[in-house]
């Protein structure tokens, strides 16, 4: 018995020492993966505390500032199937509430998807620029001075066409009071934490201040060029940010401004070229513009897309404008610019980019300026050089009042006489009649690009009526798009439009 | 085993020596179906003799005839016969199963029912093993006061959504945390997305659970700490018990139709109906026959196109048994059921080995593993997207009758520009919706698991009562999610097909390593636990997209495409790490008390915000136990009454993994690489809490005849992290940042009552029965309580958060009615004026005819709650002889549900409608509640904002299962050597009783929505389940 006793007890001391060992054992192992257990870093995500820490991280944060303007809610697409779709020139085709039914029936309101979302996508693109600017001051040594300055810069330009963006679909046209009118609230400095919601709208005028203060940065510190094409047209330089200041000036009626910085990049006699810079020159056949690869000289500044960076489900052009290969919410209005008599039947942007007879489709008509589908690798034109003739082209007949000005034709032509017969000096009898005809030339040479209502707007002439759709007068509250609802909630000095 | 039986012979000898005794010999046999019991101990009562009965029951043992034999066996109720004059006694002993519920499964650990103080509830195995359910979740329903679950829809392997005590949070998970065996395990929907459903719960073959134990108050779930705010169900598997190998084989065939699809429109009646809301609405007639090639009108019903009598099969086949060292359970298990939709399938093959072996007498080790390979299809049912145009809930309710699915020549009706149904003969159609046959038969989307849960597990007895364990557990499931949708038509019909498959791989272990120690000083009783557990959670899913099918011959992401994408990649980690002790005391079964203390540590939180504690106390009085009550007669009628009470806090872990940092994501520009900021982190991010506060009975009437509970609990529940929302011109990613802010409240009352009603003869009658309440308010919530309105499928706003009313209320426009005058609905504005539309787009007073300002979003009004506040279930069995039927009754209600199903159904766009339209306005003077028809009108029947108009009550009584059994006579089984069998037939969902008017109001559109509840749209109905099933034991 005894024995048995001994060996049970022999058995349990061993057994309790093996235990307790097993237990320090455990101790130390918990405290050495406390760290390891509690601690984890993420894997596809990068820590703030990281993203300044070396030069490449630094340029890969810039080409993030253009990604983000490149949302499918804002560049990528929408912003400017928006400006199409609120003009004449389209008839909506699927009635599906998801695709800018309500922005082509003029019926959204506060609480509305697509004003919520483009602005929502446009100040977050702002505020990666306000936090990367702030965060080039707080890393200063990482890149040199000069390359600092340039990725300001191109901050800046962003920042600026954002803007630009914003004030236009969200506020009155500058025209209208000479910028009296409220704009959008405009933040300037990085946002990360809670509070900080409340900021009051800034006038139109103040916001163009704005546009143009960060341009003038921008012309100044942007490199003339790049080393290759593809960045040429796909990052700004000097010459991109002149040629925005034209259209930003034309906006706000500044003519002679807009000949100023137009003649920076645009030679005094034909062949229009940028002399200095890019080499920024109109291309032969337009149909080459719209084409892999989507870099001649003539695009000053356009939204790549790759293989794995597309706009997105129902945010391509391609998807709105063409049916099978993409939806085709949207076909041309036979009442728009597609019949308009100046739109000739022989005109290269008529024979290269309309047709009517896709199989199934029922005649309609559409445009195929962007022709790839049903992956929409088409980049995105946001400024091409025969907006800056076009641009320069106004300005200068609109000084020239009543009379015709002579090179104001001419480079209307040069941008006309590309694609169809140019206009002979007999066929513009009076200023005026010279302005309307450069108006057309924009609605033909730009249709699907996200022009129509901007021009429609700085004219302030209605939106005009469409089957099923009256026109929207100066006056009516649907002329501009709501402030969003989200933003009236939470920021307690926004006003809403009325 | 010789030396057990030496030691017999042995005492048997000496005894034999001592007393004049004779050899008494007997067969022991169950009652319940007369099958042998071995191992059965028989003793000889105030003596040391004793032996167990052999393999066929046979005993042998000598006792004089002023004896007293007793019989004992696990499991059963211990018999004592006197001995008298008698040399043979057989004996029937009858299974105890009061005694199952007997010992309750704690976490980490288990204590004797009797003196718990927690509020714990058992269901036992049995009670969902034979149900035609593919998780074992769902096969509580019903059973278990305080839980409500709810079954989604009729999709196979959908998972249920489980609400312990009420909704426990607004945007983490309100599901609770599921352990098996000790191990926590992940839950949750595993697929990547895409139309297929996938609840790993569903890899746990029912048949292989002994019981669930759903742990609800403080008391009993704080030892799970900062994970168990939504309650824990402690999941156990069969162990193998001490004896001889038992092998058993069950079986079922079912098969699975829905129930209550609504009545639609014919061809003839759709064609007058909408013809003549587009002569109203001032259009030509738009809607023309079609016929067939016999010169038939083509009248189509798309439900027989989508439905079917899906039938399904279930084979287990067990063995268990052991000796006093080693036992082990091992069983295998194959089911495939495929679903009232067609191409909706589940099927799962499992293997299980559950091992304990005795290693000396100071080590036992053990290990517990299952694994699961289970299969789930499903096309685009609309579960994942209610508004889908493909989804197959909403397809038989759009598409018109007139319309064929085929051509003449057999291809498919279909147009291949705008990628919809063809038009057939009409002017138009509904517009983007598919005619879904070829998704139906081209294309395929799937989601398979590999599934290893398995655990390792190691026992010291270091000292009498002490107890060292280590276990060490892994729940590795690796999915592969297949989706291809066909080049024809569809889902991918202008990207000319599409394949993506993703690829899953989620992994936890988790390390246990604790000391329990139970010892006595006198009368106390104590029972102290301390450890720590340690647990990690890992994810990585990778996939790609391909488009563009190069030939329709290809039918896989394996095919060769035009276009390669990224798919849906994510990695990411977390951990947990924990301290925990618990003490149980009793002072002679009599005082009862319990505290416990958990303190967690989680990854997810800031440095310096990672650890909480989580404490947890409760007191239990057995007023039956006093001798006071003993002493009076009331002890005669109630025998057991315990008072107890709880109080406890505990948390919620459900933020995301990297919640407090501030994080820059990649991504591309063109094809240059790009980082930007994409999370704006709050290191400030707590748990949410819940303080539970739990006072409760328990009873026992006429020796526990009838046995019961009576619970009150309230949950506080505060820091809610909510998302703060910013001013959007900020900027900050998602306009919001996650904060502590939100509280709520949870109250109710759970009775449970369990009746042997009837005891007769040859016939029994069992009853349970458990009715819970539950009531939410939401206290506080973010932006100075600013409304969170929640939305279904992104489109229909009809729920909303509010301070002061139920989590998720229903928020819909107050209609009266159609005006008799002019058959227009009348809508309720902010202000309480009536106003009527006239479609399109006029909006009048009902006063006096006057111009309306419209009817918006802004005119909702809460309605109610869309939560039930009652519930609960009422079962019974009765056995008659050799038959057993059981009638299992669920039932709940109080809640309201959003009907918006029903606004497509009346809706006058080019839709089909149900054939209650037929009711429709037509002249100044009708009384009815559909409006005039007007072609176009989406407004008036609720299409375009949510109105009261299709907001029905939920209540409902369900008979959700009848089962008849008949167990086998012993001996026509005897020759084919089988010890019971038992041959049963059932139905689920038999029938329901309700008022509602949509499919059923078991319902719920938005899954697990915390805040978007008792929403109906667009789902495909429930089914009904008749099964045939056998029980075989050899």
């Amino acid at each position: 018995m005894k024995k048995y006793i001994n060996v049970a007890f022999k058995n349990a001391g061993k057994t309790l020492k093996v235990s307790v060992a097993a237990l320090m054992m455990l101790t130390v192992t918990v405290s050495c993966t406390e760290k390891e257990l509690l601690e984890p870093t993420p894997i596809t995500s990068l820590s703030d505390l990281q993203a300044f820490a070396t030069p490449d991280r630094i340029l890969a944060q810039v080409y993030g500032l253009y990604g983000s303007a490149k949302s499918g809610q804002l560049f990528g697409g929408r912003y400017l199937i928006y400006n199409e779709i609120r003009g004449e020139n389209w008839l909506n085709v699927t009635s599906n509430g998801v695709t800018g039914l309500q922005t082509w029936n003029h019926t959204n309101n506060s609480s509305s998807n697509e004003p919520t979302n483009m602005w929502n996508a446009a100040y977050l693109a702002v505020n990666r620029a306000n936090l990367f600017i702030e965060g080039l001051d707080k890393n200063p040594n990482v890149v040199d001075a000069t390359t600092t300055s340039q990725y300001k810069a191109e901050a800046r330009f962003l920042r600026a066409l954002i803007y630009f963006s914003l004030v236009n679909t969200y506020a009155q046209p500058f025209n209208k009071d000479a910028g009296a009118s409220l704009g959008v609230p405009l933040r300037l400095k990085g946002e990360v934490g809670s509070g900080n919601n409340n900021l009051k709208r800034s006038t139109v005028a103040e916001v163009y201040a704005q546009i143009l203060d960060d341009l003038n940065f921008a012309e100044q510190n942007l490199p003339a060029s790049y080393s290759s094409a593809l960045l040429n047209t796909t990052r700004a330089h000097k010459n991109s940010a002149i040629a925005l200041k034209t259209r930003i000036y034309l906006q706000m009626s500044r003519w002679s401004d807009v000949v100023t910085e137009a003649n920076k990049i645009v030679s005094t006699t034909s062949p229009f070229k940028a002399s200095t810079g890019v080499a920024n020159a109109l291309q032969a056949n337009i149909a080459s513009v719209f084409a892999a690869p989507y870099t001649t000289v003539e695009s000053i500044f356009s939204f790549p897309m790759g293989d794995n960076d597309l706009p997105g489900t129902q945010n391509g052009l391609h998807s709105y404008y063409v049916p099978v290969t993409g939806i085709g919410d949207y076909s041309l209005n036979p009442a728009g610019v597609v019949g308009n008599p100046a739109f000739t039947a022989t005109d290269a942007r008529r024979t290269n980019f309309i047709k009517n007879d896709i199989a199934g489709d029922g005649g309609r008509i559409r445009l195929l300026k962007f022709p790839t589908g049903p992956v929409h690798k088409d980049f995105v034109p946001v400024i091409r050089y025969s907006e800056v003739l076009l641009n320069l082209a106004e300005a200068k007949a609109r000084l020239a009042g009543t009379a015709v000005d002579a090179s104001a034709l001419a480079l209307l032509n040069a941008v006309r006489g590309r694609s169809t017969t140019a206009y002979a000096a007999a066929d513009i009898a009076t200023g005026t009649a010279l302005v309307s005809a450069i108006l057309t030339e924009r609605n033909i040479e730009f249709l699907g690009e996200g022009f129509r209502s901007i021009d429609l707007q700085r004219n302030l002439l209605a939106l005009p009526a469409k089957p099923t759709v009256a026109a929207i007068p100066t006056t009516s509250p649907a002329y501009i798009w709501p402030i969003p609802q989200t933003e009236i909630n939470v920021n307690k000095d926004c006003l809403p439009n009325p | 085993m010789k030396k057990r039986l030496l030691l017999t012979m042995l005492l048997v000898f000496s005894a034999s020596i001592i007393f004049a005794q004779s050899k008494i010999t007997g067969k022991v046999t169950m009652a319940e179906n007369g099958s042998d019991l071995p191992g059965v101990s028989v003793s000889v009562k105030g003596t040391t003799r004793g032996t167990t009965s052999a393999g066929n029951g046979n005993y042998t043992i000598n006792a004089s005839p002023n004896e007293t034999l007793v019989f004992t066996f696990v499991g059963f109720k211990p018999l004592s016969i006197k001995v008298g004059n008698r040399s043979v006694i057989d004996v029937q002993l009858e299974s105890d199963v009061s005694e199952l519920s007997e010992v309750v499964v704690m976490g980490y650990g288990s204590q004797s029912k009797k003196v718990i103080t927690g509020a714990v509830t058992s269901v036992s195995g049995k009670e969902i093993a034979t149900q035609p359910v593919q998780s074992f979740d769902q096969g509580l329903q019903g059973r278990v006061s305080g839980v409500n679950i709810t079954t989604p829809n009729g999709v196979l392997n959908n998972a249920p959504v489980i609400r312990v005590r009420g909704t426990s949070s607004i945007n983490q998970s309100s599901s609770p945390l599921i352990v098996i065996d000790g191990m926590p395990i992940n839950s949750g929907d595993v697929s990547a997305g895409g139309y297929t459903v996938n609840n790993p719960l569903g890899d746990i073959n029912p048949s292989d659970i002994e019981s669930v134990e759903i742990l609800k108050d403080a008391s009993a779930t704080a030892i799970y700490g900062s994970r168990a705010a939504a309650g824990v169900m402690l999941i156990t598997t069969k162990k193998g018990k001490e004896g001889k190998a038992k092998l058993s084989y069950d079986t079922w065939v079912g098969a699975t139709q829905t129930f209550r699809r609504f009545k639609m429109l014919d061809a003839q009646q759709f064609m007058d109906i909408k013809n003549e809301a587009s002569r109203n609405a001032g259009l030509a007639d738009q809607f023309f026959p079609s016929y067939n090639a016999d010169g038939s009108l083509v009248n189509t019903n798309w439900y027989d196109y989508i439905y079917q009598t899906g039938y399904s099969q279930s084979h287990n086949l067990s063995l268990n048994g052991g000796n006093k060292d080693t036992k082990y359970s091992f069983s295998v298990g194959y089911t495939d059921q495929n679903g009232m939709l067609k191409k909706n399938t589940f099927s799962r093959m499992t293997g299980r080995m559950n091992v304990s072996h005795r290693l000396t007498d100071f080590i036992t080790i053990g290990s517990n593993i299952t694994y699961a390979n289970s299969f789930n299809q499903a096309p685009n049912t609309g579960t994942t997207g209610a508004f889908s145009t493909g989804g197959l809930g909403r397809l038989p309710l759009v598409l018109a009758p007139n319309v064929s699915p085929y051509n003449a020549d057999g291809s498919y009706n279909i147009n291949r520009s705008a990628n919809n149904l063809g038009l057939g003969k009409n002017l138009v159609g509904p517009g983007g919706y598919y005619n879904p046959l070829p998704d139906l038969e081209l294309s395929k989307f799937t989601s398979e698991n590999a599934h290893l849960i398995a655990n390792i597990f190691a026992d010291f007895k270091l000292y009498k009562g002490l107890v060292f364990r280590t276990s060490y557990g892994m729940d590795n499931t690796q999915i592969e999610d297949i989706q291809f949708s066909n080049p024809i038509h569809g889902e991918a019909g202008t990207t000319n097909g599409s394949a993506y498959n993703t690829y899953t791989n989620i992994k936890q272990w988790n390390w246990q390593n604790y000391l329990t120690y139970d010892f006595n000083v006198d009368k106390n009783s104590f029972t102290v636990v301390v450890g720590t557990e340690a647990q990690k959670f890992t994810i990585n899913r990778w996939g790609a997209g391909r488009t563009g099918v190069s030939d329709p011959f290809f039918t896989s992401f394996q095919g060769s495409f035009v276009n390669n994408v990224v798919g849906s990649n994510y990695q990411s980690q977390n951990g947990l790490l924990s301290y925990f002790g618990r003490l149980n005391y009793d002072f002679d079964k009599k005082y009862l008390a319990s505290f416990t203390l958990r303190s967690d540590g989680y990854s997810a939180y800031a440095v310096g915000n990672k650890w909480g504690s989580f404490p947890g106390a409760s007191l239990g009085w057995r007023l039956s136990e006093e001798a006071f009550w003993k002493g009076s007669s009331i002890s005669n009628t109630i025998n057991e009454l315990k008072l107890r009470g709880s109080w406890g806090r505990v948390g919620n872990t459900g933020v995301s993994d990297f919640a407090s940092l501030s994080l820059f994501g990649s991504g591309l520009y063109g094809s240059t690489p790009t980082w930007a900021f994409a999370q704006a982190g709050n290191p400030n991010l707590r748990w949410e809490q819940s303080t539970k506060v739990d006072v409760g009975i328990s009873y026992g009437l006429f020796k526990d005849r009838i046995t019961g509970e009576l619970n009150y609990y309230q949950n506080n529940i505060t820091d809610l992290v909510l998302a703060e929302p910013q001013a959007p011109s900020r900027g900050v990613p998602n306009n919001s940042i996650n904060t502590n802010v939100g509280s709520m409240v949870n109250k109710g009352v759970e009775f449970t009552l369990n009746a042997l009603v009837l005891e007769k003869k040859n016939f029994t009658w069992n009853a349970n029965l458990n009715i819970s309440t539950n009531s939410n308010e939401v206290l506080a919530l973010a932006n100075n309580n600013a409304d969170i309105i929640a939305s279904t499928g992104g489109l229909e706003s009809s729920n909303i958060v509010r301070v002061g009313y139920p989590v998720g209320s229903i928020f819909v426009i107050e209609t009266r009615g159609v005006n008799p005058a002019n058959g227009q609905r009348i809508f309720v504005n902010a202000k309480g004026e009536e106003v009527q539309y006239s479609h399109p787009g006029k909006w009048t007073y009902v006063k006096d005819g006057s111009t309306a300002p419209a009817i918006t979003g802004s005119d909702r009004k809460v309605w109610g709650t869309g939560m039930p506040t009652f519930f609960g279930g009422f079962d019974n069995t009765f056995k008659y002889k050799q038959f057993d039927l059981g009638v299992f009754m669920q039932f709940s209600g109080g809640n309201y549900i959003y009907n918006g199903t029903k606004a497509g159904l009346r809706d006058q766009r080019a839709w089909n409608n149900h054939t209650e339209i037929l009711n429709r306005w037509q002249k100044a003077g009708d009384v009815t509640n559909i409006p005039r028809l007007v072609f176009g009108d989406n407004v008036s029947n609720g299409s375009a904002n949510p109105i009261s108009e299709n907001v029905e009550k939920g209540d409902f009584i369900r008979m959700r299962n009848i089962s008849l059994g008949y167990t086998f006579k012993k001996g026509l089984l005897e020759k084919a050597k089988i010890s019971s069998a038992r041959l049963y037939a059932q139905v689920q969902n038999a029938f329901l009783i309700t008022g509602y008017t949509g499919a059923d109001p078991e319902i719920s559109t938005n899954r697990g929505s915390n805040i978007a509840p008792g929403v109906d749209r667009n789902s495909t109905p429930q089914a009904r389940t008749y099964t045939v099933g056998l029980s075989l034991n050899f």
